[in-house]
């Protein structure tokens, strides 16, 4: 693995004064910046597909154990030790696993690390419909699924999009680490020169945008979505 | 399912229909409980009429009328709708022919004004236009301003809340009506004002309506006819609210309608409505036909009179009012 790495290693050239002196150097920014952006893509995506497959199967988990409360406590501590496991650890085995290096391999860990926190909000949010809400939609003829669908789900939104917004956010930083299963992304740009400081400032700083742009992008959809929380009087 | 002619059939203005609701040995027993909830309940409520569950806390009476459309399951006996079994139905179709209110109104906080009262069209799949015209003559019709079609229950006052709450209870013009204390939770000032209010929409909408409160007052106010019921899920008397102050079946019904009996019936009925002697001369006392009995005894005393002129909105004297007579409807002749 390590010859691997080597090999994808880029030395930069460090020919002006500031960068010789490991500086911060705005210039040498300036001049590599479109370097970063296809690893910021792929950082995007590995986040992006890790929050949309994991929102997926975390919601899917949280409608279940609504309907079932007694699989609450199994799936959140099933959850609970994925989450907690390593993610280095984690690359690790899916590497020697056939999936091998590549982006599916990147992706899973995290995918796993956002189930625990969007299960939990979807399962809070759900939980905190006011019961005499329920009770109105079902004596006014609601179906189960009606009553989901139609006032369940929109009242837990708020605590589901908070649930993604953590989830995204983590990810973001997580993703860091992708590079490890050959998933590329920003960490790798930080792997590739981990000692020069203009790079580190500028891969990092990147990841770091990258997750307050995926949150407020989060925070306006919640806004959005639900008109009635602005209005309360 | 077909949907039954009772209810849907008219245009959106229209309130044609009431069902007749019969209890039919209604009993809800509850599993490894030593006694029924509701036990062996028989009544009919006629349509067009507001019976009132009244009873203390632990009565049945809540459970009594959420077996109606089937929210609490019925262990034996029947409720008919209309002659027709509710057991028979598919719950959710049922429900959406029965207006539901609760005392904590349920208002969908994320949905606006217009589409909390819209619930029960949008289920039975009315479109959107019509959905808003409705709104707009719900609104009306409950005395709210059509502006507050687009706000949202947390911008809307306790009382703003309740009406629209009555407003989405009938929005789908049922035959029946449901509601459970939909007054309980709103200051006596506004509670009375509510009441007078519904009464008035009832007289215009007709509605068959089951009315559950724990307050005797509300319940006489309220009610065409009055079931008493004590723990255990009894009935223990069906009664109007006159007979039930004139002649209380037994000792739990005469201690729940209280010990002022006697002033709550005379405050039942008008003056107009007594047996009144021919006018007479010499009457220190005027009192109007339309107060209530009460209000002329209250007079009487107050002027220390055993009788008093009677007149109409006219000022023309229509006839005397003696102690005699009042003590005679208090007799129940």
């Amino acid at each position: 693995m390590n010859a691997l790495m080597l090999g994808q290693v880029v030395i930069h050239h460090r020919t002006s004064t500031c960068e010789s002196r490991n500086g911060f150097c705005p210039s040498w920014i300036v001049d590599h910046f479109s370097e970063y952006l296809s690893p910021l893509l792929r950082h995007l995506e590995l986040t992006v597909v890790a929050v949309v497959v994991g929102f997926a199967v975390a919601f899917g988990l949280g409608l279940l154990a609504h309907r079932r409360r007694w699989l609450i406590a199994p799936i959140t501590g099933i959850t609970g030790v994925l989450f907690t496991i390593p993610s280095l650890a984690l690359f690790a085995v899916l590497i020697t696993s056939p999936l091998g290096f590549g982006f599916v391999t990147g992706v899973i860990p995290l995918i796993i690390y956002t189930l625990q926190i969007i299960f939990r909000n979807v399962v809070a949010g759900l939980a905190g419909v006011p019961e005499e809400a329920r009770d109105a939609a079902r004596g006014m003829g609601m179906t189960a699924r009606q009553l989901l669908w139609r006032v369940e789900v929109p009242l837990a939104l708020p605590e589901i999009i908070a649930g993604v917004r953590i989830a995204t956010v983590t990810t973001v930083a997580l993703a860091t680490l992708a590079f490890y299963a050959g998933a590329g992304g920003l960490g790798q740009q930080i792997e590739t020169d981990i000692a020069f400081k203009s790079n580190i400032v500028l891969a990092g700083g990147l990841a770091v945008l990258l997750a307050f742009a995926l949150d407020l992008l989060l925070l306006g959809t919640e806004r959005a979505i639900t008109p009635w929380r602005r209005s309360g009087a | 399912m077909n949907t039954p002619n009772t209810a849907q059939t008219e245009g959106p203005s229209g309130f044609p229909q009431a069902a007749t609701l019969e209890f039919r040995g209604a009993t809800k027993r509850y599993p490894g409980a030593d006694r029924a909830a509701v036990d062996q309940l028989s009544l009919t409520v006629a349509a067009g009429e507001i019976c009132v569950l009244v009873g203390p806390s632990g009565c049945g009476k809540t459970t009594a009328m959420r077996m109606v459309n089937r929210m609490i399951d019925i262990t034996e006996g029947d409720i008919l709708l209309d002659g027709h079994s509710v057991k028979e139905r598919d719950p959710a179709e049922l429900r959406r022919e029965i207006g539901y209110a609760i005392q904590q109104i349920g208002l969908f906080p994320h949905l606006s004004v217009a589409d909390n009262i819209g619930t029960v069209p949008k289920l039975l799949g009315r479109d959107k236009a019509w959905i808003r015209r409705r709104a707009g003559e719900l609104l009306e019709l409950v005395g709210l301003d059509a502006e507050l079609a687009g706000r949202y229950p947390a911008q809307l006052s306790g009382g703003q809340r309740q009406r629209i709450g009555v407003a989405r209870a009938i929005a789908a013009n049922p035959p029946l009506l449901l509601m459970d204390e939909p007054f309980g939770a709103i200051d006596p000032i506004n509670r009375e004002r509510l009441q007078n209010e519904f009464l008035r929409l009832q007289a215009e909408i007709r509605k068959t309506i089951v009315f559950v409160t724990h307050d005797i007052d509300e319940a006489i106010k309220m009610g065409d006819r009055i079931a008493v019921m004590r723990e255990g899920g009894h009935l223990v008397q069906y009664a109007t609210p006159a007979e039930l102050l004139t002649a209380p079946a037994d000792a739990f019904v005469e201690d729940f309608v209280g010990p002022d009996r006697g002033l709550k019936r005379l405050a039942l009925q008008p003056v107009g409505d007594a047996p009144l002697a021919p006018p007479s001369d010499g009457q220190v006392l005027t009192v109007r036909d339309d107060d209530v009995l009460r209000t002329a005894l209250s007079k009487m005393l107050l002027a220390g009179t055993d009788s008093a002129a009677v007149a109409d909105g006219d000022d023309t004297v229509v006839g005397t009012l003696t102690i005699a007579a009042i003590e005679q409807v208090l007799r129940g002749s």
